[in-house]
């Protein structure tokens, strides 16, 4: 994650939030790094197949989490208006993501029928089901903690995957068309996080839910990517 | 009980050699002057430095030598006779020889009897864990006193015949810390009473992250594979292949700043660090660029140590690997004022797999 040059977070439980939510994804980028998929990209032994089994995967994920952030939307009463609203513009620029994924996939040798008949992995079970009912909570304010890992994830892969995957395969940045454009955009999308941080984060309670379901959600995301080779 | 660091001393070989100059001493790869090397000097913001080989890449002081001297003059400069040191605690990168350990052929050189002896292996890191083996002996009550000493001779490595025995174009991360690493040796004596004013060691913490990253700075094995320099049927096949080379992997160089400041934010909230009662920070970052990117994360985190309390000399002394910190707490003894109570925060994260070790020190009066 790039740093600002100014704390964008201002206020102290703000502040503590985000130093919660620095240390979880700093740990999350640990548990990446233990994954066997991720240990082949680094270590220079990734394939082809190695990314199409990652999109596949992906995709599920991508499509369902439109859909909790449309839920989650729809939980935020009045006195969340704004907060609402912001949820809403993510959840519009996002809930068509899958096509350019599933694009990706057709570009980089597979099937689209593959695609579009997969399943969710174990990993991908688990966190939707966590998104879903944290997503029916009344104000469910930890969903920052949710937004925090998925769109680090985000810049992550434009910033270090794409180029990487299009290293280990010989790609010119023709099949990571998705893994690029998120990146782009999820940046911006941080810079949201950091306001609605100050914005919802107003006491221990809160602190405490977004730090908790950031930690699930970076848990679940990995074993997600862990069952990439289960199937 | 605490143990208190009585003493420092350096020894930076030869004179200070500017930008314009090194390649005259470290000498031309295949002949043609370094494309990179203004763009990495810009970024790294040495200006000077120190060698311990030549022009005709003779070595002029030898590692071991290196740190027997900075050990003389940290002995010079304290109380304690040489005779009376329990303990010698020794850390380089490379020593002179692959085998024995570095720190026998220090205790030679040093002409130290009867001591128990602890060599720490690593790379930056290597400082603190040498540091830490002597403080936890002192602590254990087992001695009275320890002398911690850490050496660098890395432009051994830098010689353009290296690279022209490796044969075929130079890379990137094969290339680039030439430009950042140099030579010289840091010591610090170690006693469980305090003398003068002095540092109490508070503790020293470390995080190591080797299971979930990569090798990210090596010697060892070729640019792709993970093949042993021993593994070779020859050595001079290990060096043809470039097996030999130091090499950086300046994809993974983020991650030590994320590691760093995430230590940090541990330590705060394990309870063993208040960021605000910080009065120095003396961090082994590698180049300017980085300490721009740690203060900067630190900033976003609201940890932030303000930035006249830091403190370094990489830029006039260079980048000694592990002897960086001492010869910055030596430099810093010596010419930056500092009174009774006041708190030091020394960093020192490593790129090699990823280790980052802490440790805190407050200003005493005996």
């Amino acid at each position: 994650m790039n740093a600002p040059m100014n704390p964008k977070v201002t206020t102290a439980q703000g502040q503590a939030c985000l130093q919660d939510l620095m240390r979880i994804w700093f740990d999350f980028e640990r548990q990446l790094g233990r994954v066997p998929l991720l240990r082949r990209l680094t270590q220079g032994r990734f394939t082809l197949a190695d990314y199409r089994l990652l999109l596949l995967h992906l995709r599920q994920q991508v499509i369902e989490g439109a859909r909790w952030i449309s839920r989650g939307a729809s939980s935020f009463d009045r006195d969340f208006a704004d907060v609402r609203s912001r949820v809403i513009g993510h959840a519009r620029e996002e809930h068509r993501d899958y096509e350019m994924l599933e694009a990706d996939y057709v570009a980089a040798g597979g099937e689209l029928a593959t695609i579009q008949q997969g399943r969710r992995n174990v990993g991908s079970e688990a966190l939707h089901g966590f998104m879903m009912h944290r997503a029916g909570q009344p104000n469910p304010v930890d969903l920052i903690g949710a937004m925090w890992i998925i769109e680090g994830l985000g810049e992550k892969m434009a910033g270090d995957w794409a180029q990487r995957i299009d290293a280990a395969t010989g790609g010119d940045g023709r099949y990571t068309r998705f893994m690029r454009y998120h990146g782009e955009h999820d940046e911006a999308h941080l810079e949201t996080l950091y306001a609605l941080i100050d914005r919802v984060c107003t006491g221990e309670a809160e602190r405490q839910a977004i730090a908790r379901t950031a930690r699930v959600v970076a848990r679940l995301y990995a074993l997600q990517l862990e069952e990439v080779e289960h199937g | 009980m605490s143990v208190y660091i009585t003493s420092t001393g350096h020894h930076l070989p030869g004179a200070p050699v500017d930008n314009e100059r090194i390649e005259e001493v470290l000498g031309q790869v295949h002949g043609r002057p370094s494309r990179l090397k203004r763009r990495i000097l810009k970024s790294n913001g040495i200006r000077t430095r120190h060698y311990a080989i030549d022009a005709e890449h003779r070595t002029t002081v030898s590692n071991g030598e290196m740190a027997a001297l900075a050990g003389r003059d940290c002995l010079a400069r304290g109380y304690l006779a040489p005779s009376r040191i329990d303990m010698l605690s020794v850390a380089t990168s490379q020593g002179d020889l692959v085998l024995p350990g570095f720190g026998s052929m220090v205790q030679a050189d040093l002409d130290l009897a009867d001591v128990e002896l602890h060599t720490s292996h690593g790379i930056c890191s290597s400082s603190l864990m040498a540091l830490k083996a002597a403080y936890t002996a002192l602590k254990a009550e087992e001695h009275d006193s320890a002398l911690v000493i850490a050496s660098e001779l890395a432009s051994r490595l830098f010689k353009a015949s290296r690279y022209a025995a490796a044969g075929g174009g130079l890379d990137f991360d094969a290339e680039f810390l030439r430009w950042m690493l140099s030579d010289g040796a840091g010591a610090l004596l170690l006693e469980r009473r305090p003398r003068g004013r002095c540092f109490r060691i508070d503790w020293i913490r470390g995080f190591s992250h080797a299971d979930a990253y990569p090798v990210c700075m090596s010697v060892g094995q070729a640019r792709g594979t993970t093949k042993s320099w021993q593994d070779y049927p020859t050595y001079a096949e290990a060096e043809a292949a470039g097996a030999l080379l130091l090499r950086q992997d300046v994809r993974l160089l983020d991650n030590v700043v994320k590691l760093g400041v995430d230590g940090l934010l541990r330590l705060v909230d394990q309870g063993w660090l208040e960021v605000a009662r910080i009065d120095h920070l003396l961090c082994h970052y590698s180049s300017h660029y980085f300490r721009g990117k740690i203060f900067d994360m630190l900033t976003q985190a609201g940890a932030a140590i303000p930035e006249e309390r830091w403190y370094t000399n990489l830029y006039e002394r260079g980048n000694t690997g592990c002897a960086s910190l001492f010869i910055m707490l030596d430099e810093f003894c010596r010419t930056r004022p500092h009174r009774e109570g006041e708190r030091l925060l020394c960093v020192v994260p490593e790129s090699g797999r990823f280790n980052t070790l802490y440790m805190q020190l407050t200003v005493v009066e005996e």
